[in-house]
């Protein structure tokens, strides 16, 4: 559906977006995820043909960006960064008026309206200015907007920014729901948000695309250690000794008392799960359990490692530039 | 075409929809009607030899209204879209620049129009009301209107051009009031003793607003200015579209 390939955006004096490269297959939702200010919207806006781009190109639905850039733009439902709308329309005024324009003819942009906002539940705010409709609503006249002639491909930038979290779990329902039948890309960087509506994730960082993969492949690279939280009582003194005796535990920290029962946080190797002995050694020895539990790695842990890695090697690239780029960055 | 015929209706709306258009228009009109009269009565006291449609176009209070009207009805075209961000989605859509550049210049200049109108219909209101025949020759006033026709297509591609170099409408309607007067005061530079020697003051003349008019409301149509106006107005308009389609190059 999309196939970008070394797609460059230079601003005077510096590169917004630097020679990236990646796909994305029709019926997909994927995740565009980084930092603010690392270049999400700025490929967003050259994938909708919004910004031209400085070197590279891509293709959306099969048309180039430069070369036929009305038909990618037909193909397209995209929604900018904070949902600019006319704020004098009214909804169904606002949304005929997109229909229309996107090249629907009159009965036919009357039936998509319908049915964009029944999918957006805006049906009792048709008649509303947009101007009065809280920030709820506009992200949602916004989506309307983007897929009232049923595009094949989504482009949705922070579709969830300022939303408060009882409306951020509704969208997101909305955008799982839409990904039956459109191809999804969404930028943001709400971390659960990827981990729970989408399929794939692309992280990009100061221009840079440091991974693309399913979020719990991402998880499972992430070579961090291992934390199990153990909480006893009657261990006494030796209880640290003991623990750090079981295979796999690298290091035993005391981290909590609550009266006599006594918090360890245990670090193990990556990938290995010591809570089967863990236990067996409570049992044996005869203290009282009341937790045991596995810390994992989440998508977060994932995020923050690939921007810190990037950090790092940016850093080392100023003093050598010839520096191949870290190995993560492949497979 | 169809695009081009959604956005024209889209804009035009836009502008009733905001009452902006509608104080211009009232206050236009005010302005104008208090004008007609002075100069009905000023006619009454001194003898003239020109006649009424003559001294109304003549007259500097006539033009002063112009010079803040294009600015309030051109400055929000695209500064306004840039500031809301509107203009992502609307360049995002399946349209051409040069679609978008034509249906806000056009819905402009046809509410320019609209809001110039009234002023025709002083004259025959005015002779039907006292059955004065010598208020205006029809020669004179068809000249006189497609003057201002000629006027506004140009001050509203200015209007256009401004609005899209920025994304501030106070400084676009600047830019727009100091060229508007600029543009009128070409004609006055030799009266006001600023340029010298016939060849300058030959010159200065053809682009001389005031000496449009003055040939026009006497009935006189001369091709020379309307194929500048015309051509004027197309410059401007690429030179908008140009700047919007750098817009995706630049920062």
């Amino acid at each position: 559906m999309i196939e970008v390939s070394n797609l460059t955006k230079r601003y005077a004096g510096r590169t917004a977006v630097d020679s990236i490269s990646f796909e994305v297959d029709k019926g997909e939702i994927v995740g565009f995820l980084g930092p603010n200010g690392a270049g999400k919207s700025t490929t967003l806006r050259m994938l909708t043909c919004f910004l031209s781009a400085s070197e590279g190109t891509a293709r959306v639905a099969g048309f180039d960006i430069y070369e036929d850039s009305i038909e990618v733009r037909k193909q397209v439902g995209y929604m900018p960064e904070n949902v600019p709308l006319y704020p004098d329309m009214r909804v169904i005024e606002y949304l005929t008026f997109r229909a229309r324009l996107k090249g629907l003819r009159h009965r036919e942009a009357k039936r998509a309206v319908a049915e964009a906002m029944d999918i957006c539940s805006l049906a009792e705010r048709e008649r509303s200015i947009i101007a009065t409709l809280s920030k709820g609503y506009k992200q949602r006249v916004g989506l309307a907007d983007a897929l009232v002639n049923k595009p094949d491909l989504l482009i949705l930038d922070e579709p969830t920014n300022g939303l408060d979290p009882n409306q951020i779990r509704q969208s997101r329902e909305l955008i799982k729901r839409l990904g039956d039948r459109h191809t999804i890309l969404i930028s943001t960087h709400i971390l659960s948000e990827v981990e729970m509506t989408c399929g794939r994730v692309v992280i990009i960082d100061r221009g840079k695309i440091r991974a693309s993969d399913t979020p719990q492949n991402l998880i499972r690279r992430l070579r961090k250690p291992g934390e199990v939280i153990l909480e006893v009582k009657g261990g006494g003194e030796s209880a640290r000794d003991r623990i750090e005796e079981v295979e796999g535990v690298d290091e035993v920290r005391e981290s909590g008392h609550h009266g006599s029962w006594v918090t360890y946080a245990i670090r193990t190797a990556p990938h290995i799960d010591v809570r089967e002995d863990l236990f067996r050694l409570v049992q044996e020895s005869g203290w009282t359990i009341r937790e045991l539990a596995s810390r994992t790695a989440s998508l977060e842990d994932a995020f923050v490692d690939l921007v810190r890695k990037g950090e790092a090697s940016s850093g080392e690239k100023e003093a050598t530039p010839e520096e191949a780029p870290p190995e993560d960055e492949e497979s | 075409m169809r695009t081009f015929c959604i956005l024209f209706q889209k804009e035009l709306r836009s502008f009733f929809l905001s009452p902006l258009a509608w104080i211009v228009m009232a206050l236009f009109t005010f302005l104008n009607g208090w004008l007609f009269a002075s100069m009905v009565n000023a006619m009454r006291l001194r003898v003239s030899a020109r006649s009424l449609v003559y001294n109304l176009f003549d007259s500097g209070w006539f033009w002063m209204a112009f010079f803040i009207l294009f600015p309030l009805i051109t400055m929000r075209l695209f500064a306004e879209e840039r500031k809301m961000g509107t203009i992502e989605g609307l360049l995002t859509a399946p349209v051409r620049t040069a679609e978008v550049v034509l249906a806000k210049y056009l819905a402009t200049v046809v509410v320019y129009l609209i809001i110039v109108v009234p002023v025709f219909s002083f004259f025959p209101l005015f002779q039907w009301i006292t059955g004065e025949q010598a208020a205006f020759q029809s020669g004179a006033l068809w000249g006189s209107a497609l003057g201002l026709v000629l006027i506004g297509m140009l001050n509203v591609a200015i209007g256009t051009l401004a609005s899209a170099l920025t994304a501030n409408q106070l400084i676009a309607a600047m830019l727009t009031f100091v060229f508007v007067m600029l543009h009128y005061f070409l004609g006055f530079m030799e009266r006001f003793g600023l340029v010298t020697g016939s060849t300058w003051s030959d010159t200065l003349s053809y682009f001389s607003t005031i000496e449009h008019m003055h040939s026009l409301s006497e009935g006189l149509i001369d091709s020379r200015p309307v194929v500048y106006y015309v051509s004027f107005c197309a410059v401007l308009l690429s030179l908008t579209h140009h700047i919007l389609e750098s817009r995706k190059w630049r920062a």
